[in-house]
């Protein structure tokens, strides 16, 4: 008794410590801190060359960075010519060889690199100097060595080779293809013949036309004053001669009308790499951008928060991770939302994608989730300003883009102004699901079909690495045509359930010429067969074979079947012939891959025993034959299967279709009973 | 509402004016314990009005029963789900709300967990940080959850990733008795079985004030982060179980390993992982010396040779692994095409065996020294690297001050200690070499 005394006490006192904190409550914030944009200092050359200056003394670093201001051009035979002299312009000058200058780059201690836009130099301010005799050597003297030229190629090409293989390069290049056309810049596409097709002159002719002191700009950030920055623009740069810049203006690509669904294959791919993307007109500084910036972050920016993430991720736990992004561009933006998922819940991803997006376009975001989304925004803003470089990056894109010189002082100001009907308008305006390419890379044969439902005319394309148009889906290397028949009879219940059925019989019913007819069929281990025709219950013909004779009787009569035909029967009237087609003799060929009413399917050819030839196709995703084709004496018989459904743990198709010449049978399977007795007499002779 | 604007509006005619602080390049710090045994370190710069609150927890995937792999991991998505004051999903709306930024990482020997606040919302970050130290939900929901996000997870870093799959198949060849022989990710049967009371467990076994150190970093004043640090971490208790810390000394390779795996790539790539010794010692720092000369920098012994001169190699690179105990080094390199793999791994041999066999020149070593400076001063450069630096530098070695000091242990490394590191641990039978080779090359 004492001692729970004693306990209560002691829990009152750990109470009344505790009460100083209600852990229940989040806390409140603290007054809200000042946000500096620190400043860019800017000054020009004579040759044109404009140079900012961002101080930041933190650490002994400088860098350097040179950006071209150019419009994309459109490589044809020889993309990627642009940035290889980019690339190339590091590996040679008039005065020293690629070995020399990387030796001397990195005995510094410093990075230098160059790109078909511009380049890049930074090192500990004590080597500065060392650095820039670097950088501009190889801004004024690169030599494109050809060996250089033939080595990069090299390894260009070995570096397409793996890309083929990684399902985001995959996509990446058909976007690029659908979305903006062979002929527009942004539609190129590297192959190997466009990268052997580079020459040494037209990296020379890239450099000279495009590396000009007037289309450029100078960027200078770090331990280093206005004035220091302005002697070494000067010493350094002073020199670099200017000549004036072919300009380029191209339309803006056609919209698609409607979806347009597309699947590329990764062969083994347990995942698909989805994305739903589309153009969209939003220049830089656009009015809308921030608006349509916090849109997209309610949607699937970056954060936990997002609609997307909350959705696919952490709703149904489809994926590790599913993102939007709405990019504005002087020439075309886009907008891309897209995740890795399961193979199984492609299309189901896909509908969520687009119900999130629709979900924008009609409701209006609550206020709380706005809130949290600007303040969002804001803290990555004011983060962005630990790096000089931001500071650097918004005086470059005042310039560059003609953006109001408050611009970016005024962000937050304007960031803060979005309403929830702001972002409803910006979700109606560039949120078009119904214009969009709808991609998924990865397990074609068991996603493709699913997909269907997101075209309007039911057409799912496949398209291959370079952006084109494949018919029908490559076959992996090690499939053989018994891992086909084994894959079927698998996919039909297996080899023991389909040796335990010893009959079965099956009722259907067609229609020929608009006349009813009934059929029935009657099968018996180890090959007895029986086939009945009714008309309104009238036997109107009937074909029996009991394992060694049979015959067909019909309103013409009765006749005995023999001979080739006979010797067909035999084996054509076994069961399940297909799980011992090596002992019967069957000969089989694996003619390749194709496409039936959509399917991707394995085409084969089976000769039975008595040399009759039947070209199969069995499906690639479920192993299920879908269709036949035979030559009968009344001309090619194809048949085609579906419905497949289960009895006795044996699947059968339900519907045949029957096309024989001009005629076409529909058939459906109303009975389908399995070892339940049939009557011994049918198989009568 | 108003003031925010007034406020925001004289801020921005401060940008103007305010001068940028000039700092000397030494990293100032205090650090003390609680009660209850967390380690906190303060560090203070205020050119930003930004604030990071992180927490290490010194539990990694070493720290796992083999037959349950992947915890530590596992509660880095676990860690979000909420608290018993934070409803679920929360806890990263409250961040992002606060105008912040949040996520975590997890390695062989610890987890790191961090928010990166305005300034202002220091008290918030630790709120959250608080609470989930002394309460997480690990519930039957959230782990279910999980459970598919993480293999999502796995599937995209490592199954579906070219070469995805590589270390953790050197690291099963390379250890035998080390819980480094097991992935990060861990096994996905393992997280898959696993009995929500596990998941309890371990959180109360590791996630614990003795077994974590907070970092807070940024514009902060000293005296009021601690009020408040004491007022959310004072009441969080003890840990009373033991932690487990695996004390496994893995026996010496004992001869060359060496298999090939074929996987979906392209290329083919070669791997060759030597045993070398554990991060902090001297002769990790020699080690790490030798990867900068190997492959740092296109005039780096491997790239210059395999890339540049020969052509044999698309790419070449070399690293040591930062662990805690012992484990390896990783050199490796994709073949051009049309290369044969062997032709290409000899050429890497080659390229060791220079260093074993020449003492390097003056002038490279002097590059090697003046690498690493450059490489030590950037890794300090962003606030958030400071936080988690001091962080590792006292769950490691106790030592919080290295990350003023490890650049001496860099510079403190021998010409001759490079060539002796070369011979004692760049040997045949010291490795694991792997192939990776395209299934189509699979008969």
């Amino acid at each position: 008794m004492k001692k729970s005394v004693l306990f209560l006490l002691a829990l009152l006192v750990a109470f009344n410590i505790n009460a100083q904190l209600d852990r229940s409550t989040p806390p409140k914030p603290g007054p809200a801190p000042k946000v500096n944009i620190g400043k860019a200092k800017s000054f020009e050359l004579k040759n044109g060359l404009k140079v900012f200056v961002v101080e930041n003394h933190k650490v002994p670093v400088v860098s350097y960075t040179l950006s071209l201001d150019l419009d994309p051009i459109v490589e044809g035979n020889k993309a990627g010519y642009a940035s290889m002299a980019g690339d190339l312009m590091s590996t040679g000058t008039t005065n020293r060889t690629k070995a020399e200058i990387d030796e001397a780059v990195d005995f510094i201690g410093a990075r230098l690199r160059t790109n078909s836009s511009g380049m890049y130099a930074s090192s500990l301010k004590k080597h500065s100097g060392e650095l820039l005799d670097l950088m501009t050597d190889v801004l004024y003297n690169p030599s494109f060595p050809t060996e250089e030229l033939e080595k990069a190629q090299k390894q260009m090409l070995t570096g397409l080779q793996s890309q083929k293989d990684d399902p985001n390069a995959i996509a990446s290049n058909i976007k690029s293809v659908l979305r903006y056309g062979k002929d527009h810049p942004y539609g190129e596409i590297l192959t190997d013949e466009t990268v052997e097709a580079i020459t040494v002159d037209d990296l020379k002719a890239y450099y000279d036309t495009y590396f000009r002191p007037n289309v450029a700009y100078l960027v200078i950030v770090g331990d280093i004053s206005v004035k220091e920055a302005k002697k070494q623009a000067k010493k350094y740069f002073a020199k670099w001669e200017s000549k004036e810049v072919p300009t380029y203006k191209y339309d803006m690509p056609k919209a698609f009308e409607q979806p347009k669904v597309v699947v590329a294959n990764k062969d083994g791919s347990t995942q698909s790499t989805i994305s739903l993307s589309y153009n969209v007109d939003l220049k830089p500084g656009n009015p809308d951008a921030i608006k349509a910036r916090v849109m997209n972050q309610v949607l699937g920016g970056g954060s936990f928060s997002a609609r997307l993430f909350q959705n696919l991720r952490e709703d149904k736990g489809f994926t590790y991770g599913a993102y939007s992004s709405l990019s504005s561009d002087e020439l075309v933006g886009s907008f891309n939302a897209g995740a890795n998922v399961r193979t199984s819940v492609t299309d189901s991803a896909f509908t969520e994608i687009i119900y999130e997006m629709d979900r924008m376009r009609t409701e209006l975001v609550p206020v709380e989730d706005l809130t949290m989304v600007k303040n969002s925004l804001t803290g990555s803003f004011s983060r962005s300003l630990e790096d000089p470089a931001t500071v650097a990056r918004f005086a470059l894109n005042i310039e560059k883009y003609n953006l109001p010189a408050d611009y970016y002082e005024t962000y937050l100001e304007k960031l803060n102004a979005v309403t929830p009907e702001d972002v409803k308008a910006m979700a109606e305006k560039y949120l078009k699901p119904n214009n969009a390419l709808i991609l998924a890379v990865g397990d074609v044969p068991n996603m493709k079909a699913s997909l269907s439902k997101f075209a309007q005319d039911g057409q799912v394309e496949m398209y291959d690495f370079y952006g084109n148009v494949v018919k029908a889906m490559p076959l992996p290397a090690d499939l053989t045509a018994e891992k086909v028949i084994a894959k079927y009879v698998n996919a039909i219940g297996g080899a023991d359930a389909l040796n335990a059925v010893n009959e079965y019989a099956m009722e259907g019913s067609m229609s020929v010429q608009g006349m009813p007819l009934k059929m029935k069929i009657y099968s018996r281990r180890p090959n007895h067969q029986c086939v009945e025709t009714y008309m309104q219950d009238n036997l109107v013909s009937k074909q029996v074979f009991n394992g060694e004779a049979g015959k067909v009787v019909s309103p013409m009569g009765e006749q005995k079947i023999e001979g080739e035909m006979l010797e067909n029967m035999k084996t054509e009237s076994i069961l399940f012939p297909e799980t011992q087609y090596t002992e019967l003799g069957y000969k089989l060929e694996l003619l390749g891959a194709d496409n039936v009413d959509g399917q991707d399917v394995v085409k084969m050819k089976i000769v039975n025993p008595s040399g009759k030839e039947q070209t199969v196709f069995y499906s690639r995703s479920t192993g299920l034959k879908v269709k036949e084709v035979s030559t009968t004496p009344q001309g090619t018989m194809a048949s085609t299967y579906g419905e497949y459904t289960e009895v006795n743990g044996v699947k059968f198709p339900k519907k045949m279709t029957q096309v024989v010449g001009p005629q076409s049978f529909d058939i459906v399977f109303e009975t389908i009973k399995v070892n339940e007795g049939v009557d011994a007499n049918k198989f009568d002779i | 509402m108003k003031n925010r604007f007034l406020l925001l509006a004289l801020s921005l005619f401060l940008a103007g004016v305010g001068a940028i602080e000039a700092q000397s390049n030494k990293i100032s710090f205090e650090e003390y314990d609680l009660d209850n045994g967390l380690h906190v370190i303060l560090h203070q710069d205020k050119s930003t009005p930004i604030v990071t609150v992180s927490v290490m927890y010194h539990v990694g995937s070493k720290n796992e029963n083999p037959e349950l792999t992947g915890f530590a991991h596992f509660f880095e998505h676990l860690m979000f789900e909420g608290t018993a004051n934070i409803p679920r999903g929360e806890y990263s709306n409250y961040v992002e709300r606060a105008g912040g930024t949040l996520n975590a990482n997890t390695s062989t020997d610890r987890t790191y967990y961090y928010e990166i606040m305005p300034s202002n919302q220091l008290e918030m970050g630790l709120w959250l940080e608080s609470e989930r130290m002394l309460h997480a939900k690990v519930d039957e929901i959230g782990i279910k959850t999980q459970k598919q996000v993480v293999t999502e997870e796995m599937k995209q870093t490592v199954d579906s990733r070219p070469y995805g799959t590589l270390i953790e198949e050197i690291t099963k060849r390379a250890f035998k008795e080390h819980p480094y022989q097991w992935r990060v990710l861990g096994a996905a049967d393992h997280i898959f079985a696993a009995k929500d009371q596990d998941f309890v467990d371990f959180y109360n076994q590791f996630y614990v004030p003795n077994n974590a150190v907070l970092v807070i970093a940024g514009d902060i004043e000293y005296d009021n982060a601690k009020q408040m640090i004491s007022k959310y971490f004072n009441e969080i208790p003890k840990g009373k179980k033991e932690i487990y810390r695996p004390n496994i000394v893995e026996k010496p390779l004992g001869g060359e390993v060496r298999d090939t795996i074929f996987d979906n790539v392209q290329l083919p790539l070669i791997a060759q992982a030597y045993r070398t010794p554990a991060i902090g010692t001297d002769d990790y720092y020699a080690v790490s010396m030798l990867n900068t000369l190997l492959s740092s920098g296109q005039s780096s012994r491997m790239y210059k040779s395999l890339v540049d001169e020969q052509q044999k190699a698309l790419q070449a690179g070399s690293f040591a692994f930062p662990y805690e105990d012992p484990s390896l080094a990783l050199t490796y390199a994709l073949p051009n095409m049309g290369v044969d793999c062997g032709d290409l791994e000899a050429a890497i041999d080659a390229e060791v065996a220079k260093v074993r066999n020449e003492l390097i020149s003056e002038r490279e070593f002097q590059k090697l020294r003046n690498q690493v400076e450059n490489s030590f001063v950037q890794s300090n450069v962003k606030l958030a690297n400071r936080a988690e630096n001091l962080a590792t530098n006292y769950t490691y070695f106790n030592n919080t001050d290295l990350i003023n000091t490890e650049l001496d242990k860099y510079l403190a490394v021998t010409r001759e200690d490079i060539k002796r590191v070369a011979n004692q641990y760049y040997t045949k039978d010291n490795r694991v070499v792997l192939y990776y080779l395209p299934k189509s090359q699979q008969n």
